[in-house]
């Protein structure tokens, strides 16, 4: 039996295949929505997982350090340690700063903690190059996408900075790229003020500048005890702040990425309805286009379900290597993308279902075009 | 078995035009016998196309009877669901211009309506080859339409038009796009086929160098059909 959309498709093969190349770049697009997602919910996680934290304490009613500004003074950690289940805790610091990167100002997330206590927010799976961090000043470890090399040398503040170690792979919740510092540099960073600046707080008669702030006191707990329970302790006692690593999880996912993952999901839901229907035009005209044919084929008495069948498989056909060439175009250029990009089989998989499903939706339009083609239009009189 | 291939009792085809009800044929009865070769004539307008298309179970009639062969396809109402499976075993239709499918070669034109009605690739390509040898375009089975010539293609509409072996082939004025040579040539192969085949072949035509070329003519005149028998010149209104 003649297969009916293979011959129509060959006999313009071409203009089919820009028409799909076409919607494959859309679809491509969708393809990168969705793995820029994917991607911010990676990312997201990449700092706490490192951290790796079963509790961590922050200014009391914030959500900090990620998602709201946190102050609290470091000796709290202290107090922490000593609290009947605690196995270890130690003071972070995190703040934004801008670095005179070699390849363009860099903006970047500084971790500032203890490189002689028992908390390491470098994943050492991460180093790619040197070194952890050793001494309490003037080290640095940054990311390998900044653009600085081993040895170089970084002015930050009043004090100049060695890389020691370079990192792949470590971003903030933002995105940022993270580079680590101990947590005195960071103090002095963020909290010790200019030497006029103290001079004229003096004279206005401030003199509270406490540089032994941080942002965050984390802690690990021992085997047997409960989070919650300890968490509500320290809510109660220490009028902290206090978030399991769960919670700390749905904050970040909650309240930081999840209005930049709707936005991300509408656009992409925006783009598969217009995918949708530019396809369901492109058959509608391909069907238009094909309406004397189709004529004639029903004059001579080829049966509906036949001319359907062609219009259905040409849909199918155009859904199916758009999404093809959508899913090479994603593939070739996820890397290329300023925000990470992670591509999953599964959300391809479901895309390629909902692309299927649009198709056949599509082609329902020039399916009702052959069903009400009338035969008599084939000729004249 | 009956010479019978078409006939035609009291066939009335009128629709509305706004509140207006316009009436084509009315009361219209005819037969045709197989091998017979019949013009259709009538002035631009009168209903040729609409006859041709009622007989062609394209068309609804208003009321009337119509036979093709022995089989009763039409009583006020179609005795079938199944009008086009009618036209895909029994009918051959040719065009004024060849309306072939041009996105399918010429062997796949003239095997499409065969291979639909379940006769075999080998069966179907096997007598298609035929029909190009007898047309004398065997050589250009696998061309496409866009790739003949006007002449080789209306070659290929007649082809395709008796590939499923029918009864009847319903022609609308077949040579309209043809010069005077080639008319006459298509119309004596017309003919030729009606006798070989035995199929009752009904064809619409304004050219009236063809006529003599044919068994017979009907004419539709005042919405009636008059029937004319080219040899003795008797005319004889059926109704």
């Amino acid at each position: 039996m003649i297969n009916l959309a293979q011959k129509d498709i060959s006999h313009s093969l071409g203009k089919f295949l820009v028409t799909a190349m076409g919607v494959g770049l859309l679809l491509g697009i969708v393809i990168v929505m969705i793995g820029i997602y994917r991607g911010m919910i990676v990312e997201s996680e990449i700092l706490i997982n490192d951290i790796n934290a079963d509790l961590w304490i922050v200014q009391e009613s914030t959500l900090g350090p990620f998602a709201e500004a946190s102050r609290i003074h470091e000796d709290l950690k202290d107090s922490v340690r000593v609290i009947d289940g605690i196995k270890n805790a130690e003071a972070l610091t995190f703040q934004n700063i801008q670095l005179p990167s070699p390849l363009k100002p860099t903006r970047v997330v500084a971790v500032g903690f203890d490189p002689h206590g028992t908390f390491n927010p470098i994943n050492p799976e991460r180093i790619v190059e040197g070194r952890d961090l050793q001494r309490s000043h003037y080290e640095i470890v940054i990311s390998d996408n900044v653009g600085f090399s081993l040895g170089d040398s970084i002015l930050l503040g009043r004090d100049n900075y060695r890389v020691v170690g370079i990192t792949h792979g470590s971003v903030s919740s933002g995105g940022d790229p993270l580079v680590y510092i101990s947590l005195k540099d960071a103090q002095e960073l963020q909290f010790l003020y200019t030497n006029n600046r103290i001079r004229n707080d003096r004279d206005r008669g401030i003199k509270n500048n406490d540089a032994h702030m941080v942002n965050a006191i984390v802690a690990r707990i021992h085997e047997g005890y409960s989070v919650d329970n300890i968490a509500k302790e320290l809510r109660r006692f220490k009028h902290k702040s206090v978030f399991t690593q769960a919670q700390q999880h749905d904050i970040l996912s909650k309240n930081l990425i999840e209005k930049s993952s709707k936005q991300i999901g509408m656009f992409a839901v925006i783009l598969i309805i217009v995918s949708t229907i530019i396809i369901s035009l492109i058959i509608y005209t391909m069907t238009l286009e094909k309406m004397k044919e189709i004529a004639i084929m029903k004059l001579i008495g080829i049966p509906n379900s036949m001319i359907i069948k062609m219009v259905v498989q040409e849909t199918l056909l155009l859904g199916l290597l758009a999404f093809s060439f959508g899913a090479i175009f994603a593939n070739l250029s996820y890397d290329k993308f300023p925000k990470k990009v992670v591509l999953e089989i599964p959300d391809s998989i479901a895309l390629f279902v909902v692309i299927l499903i649009a198709s056949v939706l599509a082609s329902f339009i020039g399916v009702k075009k052959v069903v009400s083609a009338d035969p008599t239009t084939a000729i004249g009189g | 078995m009956s010479k019978q291939s078409i006939r035609v009792d009291n066939l009335v085809k009128r629709f509305t035009k706004g509140e207006e009800v316009v009436s084509i044929v009315e009361n219209a009865s005819f037969k045709i016998d197989k091998g017979e070769l019949v013009a259709l004539i009538a002035p631009s307008g009168a209903g040729k196309t609409t006859l041709l298309m009622m007989i062609g179970c394209v068309e609804k009639p208003t009321s009337g009877v119509i036979y093709l062969g022995d089989e009763k396809v039409y009583d006020d109402k179609w005795l079938t669901k199944q009008t086009r499976k009618i036209r895909r075993e029994k009918i051959g239709f040719i065009f004024q211009a060849h309306y072939l499918i041009p996105f399918l070669t010429v062997l796949e034109n003239i095997i499409l309506v065969p291979q639909t009605n379940g006769v075999s690739p080998e069966e179907s390509e096997r007598f298609a080859m035929e029909l190009l040898e007898y047309f004398d375009i065997a050589d250009k089975a696998h061309s496409m339409p866009s790739e003949l010539s006007g002449g080789q293609n209306q070659r290929v509409a007649i082809a395709r038009a008796l590939a499923n072996r029918p009864q009847i082939i319903l022609a609308d004025e077949p040579t309209a796009a043809l010069d005077s040579q080639r008319s006459v040539s298509v119309v004596q192969m017309l003919k030729k086929i009606a006798l070989e085949q035995d199929v009752a072949i009904v064809m619409v035509t304004h050219d009236e160098a063809m006529l003599p070329l044919c068994d017979r003519i009907l004419k539709i005149e005042d919405k009636k059909i008059i029937s004319s028998k080219i040899e003795g010149n008797t005319q004889e209104t059926l109704v």
